[in-house]
């Protein structure tokens, strides 16, 4: 696409390109071979691993960017980002209820429910933090990783801070917890709508979330 | 030998599978679906859906203990599960080894599309983002059990409402860094 | 008709967008707008809010992670 584009400017002022796509395979190869030496520790660790390097070639394949889902309305108007955020919510959804509900259905332990988090002033709280932050730095947690691996010195520094920030919260959070966390609790929505209400009910609202990104975006760039 | 080899990559330039796949980006949807595949292998393999930014305060321990510190008092790290983790090393611990995996996994897919190159700082001003926000990110998700993938992503498809409320936080709060950054850090 | 660059070299997403939003406000009918970017996400999404907005867009990669966008202001 962008190749076939002809430039009115001389193409003469342009340096040769560098093809850097058998360093690319090479890099391949060395996730693949690290996959391998940390199979032979803990099969569980290589899985991670693998699973991450997939995680991080989507995340820059797709450009898919949190921090864009919740900032782009707002400073931009447009809201691409964020209705494709609320798809993989959809999607998600789906295939993390049909395991749970697995596991319920034969009388085992539902699975990941440690991410079931209690609710308090510390989650609004913390969650704004966060919103802040990574709007200011360029990028929220895995995006922030990304983009180290894409090569800027900006993230490389937030990431660093990043860590810093997690202390300095680790160190506080006795006193988050006594004070703040302790007094909410968690909702697990099909305690309350059963397992299949909470579905349709929360696909439900995504979609409604889906259509006034939409139509909030065709009424910014329809306003200038 | 090392010329033909040049010559393959190339060529392979002008591949259309090459260029559909590999140079072109994904749209977001399609990012979208990839990702909820690989969130629900997750959750199915290791029993947790995805998280990333837990494994931070691992570090930031690691690190302040590389210094002399001691973080065994600390509320958040006293349970014996937190323990063993801190004491388990980084080879013992899936959650590093998995945000390591995005940084290659990016670094791979940036070369492989040929287009990598180190951005270097350009002002102070990003520098003091990227400290700022840093800490920001860091502190808050601590309070909130969590970051965008933890806390958001996994939190909501997890049919948790502690998701939600993230949502709505997080929201306002990039409403907020948009203000800030438009008027400090532009 | 003129040609205005916008250099946006080392800028983290949102800027390149923000600045090429308020710099596109500036010029008139039939004028071009060039915005360096070598910040993979804002080669998407300038082109994207660009064409979004009916103006005709190119994009060129002038090196290994360096973009240039160009917009002519149609209208």
């Amino acid at each position: 696409m962008a190749e076939q584009t002809t430039s009115r400017r001389s193409s003469a002022s342009r340096k040769p390109k560098k093809n850097q796509i058998p360093y690319g395979f090479l890099t391949v190869a060395g996730i693949v071979g690290i996959a391998l030496l940390l199979n032979m520790n803990s099969s569980n660790v290589a899985f991670f691993w693998l699973t991450g390097a997939a995680f991080g070639f989507i995340l820059q394949k797709g450009r898919f960017c949190f921090t864009a889902s919740m900032r782009d309305p707002y400073l931009t108007g447009s809201t691409s980002v964020t209705r494709a955020v609320i798809v993989a919510f959809a999607i998600t959804t789906i295939g993390f209820t049909a395991i749970k509900y697995g596991y319920a259905n034969a009388g085992l332990a539902v699975p990941g429910m440690s991410y079931v988090a209690p609710i308090s002033f510390a989650t609004l709280i913390g969650a704004f933090i966060f919103g802040v932050g990574m709007v200011i730095a360029g990028g929220c947690a895995s995006g922030t990783l990304m983009r180290v691996g894409e090569g800027f010195v900006m993230n490389t520094i937030a990431f660093f801070f990043f860590m810093m920030g997690s202390l300095w919260g680790a160190h506080d959070f006795g006193w988050w917890k006594e004070h703040v966390i302790s007094k909410g609790s968690s909702v697990f929505l099909p305690d309350i709508f059963g397992w299949m209400g909470a579905v349709v009910l929360q696909l439900g609202v995504l979609l409604i979330l889906y259509v006034v990104a939409e139509q909030y975006e065709k009424k910014r760039s329809g306003s200038h | 030998m090392e010329n033909k080899k040049t010559k393959f990559f190339d060529r392979m330039k002008s591949n259309e599978y090459y260029i559909k796949w590999l140079k072109n980006p994904f749209t977001y949807v399609t990012a979208a679906v990839l990702l909820s595949l690989f969130q629900i292998v997750t959750l199915a393999v290791s029993k947790n859906p995805w998280g990333v930014s837990g494994a931070f305060a691992v570090w930031g321990a690691w690190i302040f203990e590389a210094v002399g510190g001691s973080v065994d008092k600390w509320y958040y790290f006293a349970s014996p599960g937190a323990q063993a983790t801190l004491n388990g090393g980084l080879l013992n611990h899936p959650d590093s080894w998995r945000n390591f995996g995005i940084i290659a996994g990016a670094l791979a897919a940036t070369l492989l599309a040929s287009g990598f190159k180190l951005k270097k700082i350009k002002s102070f001003k990003q520098v003091a983002a990227a400290v700022i926000g840093g800490l920001m990110m860091g502190y808050g998700a601590r309070l909130a059990f969590g970051c965008n993938i933890g806390a958001l992503y996994g939190g909501i498809a997890s049919l948790s409402l502690s998701g939600w409320v993230f949502a709505v936080g997080m929201f306002l709060g990039a409403i907020v860094g948009s203000k800030l950054l438009v008027k400090f850090f532009m | 008709m003129k040609e205005v660059m916008l250099d946006c070299y080392g800028e983290a997403c949102p800027i390149p967008l923000v600045k090429a939003q308020n710099s596109i406000k500036e010029l008139e009918v039939g004028d071009m707008l060039i915005v360096q970017i070598d910040h993979s996400c804002a080669m998407k999404n300038v082109p994207e809010w660009a064409r979004k907005e009916g103006y005709n867009v190119e994009v060129e990669e002038v090196d290994d992670g360096e973009w240039e966008v160009i917009i002519e202001k149609t209208k």
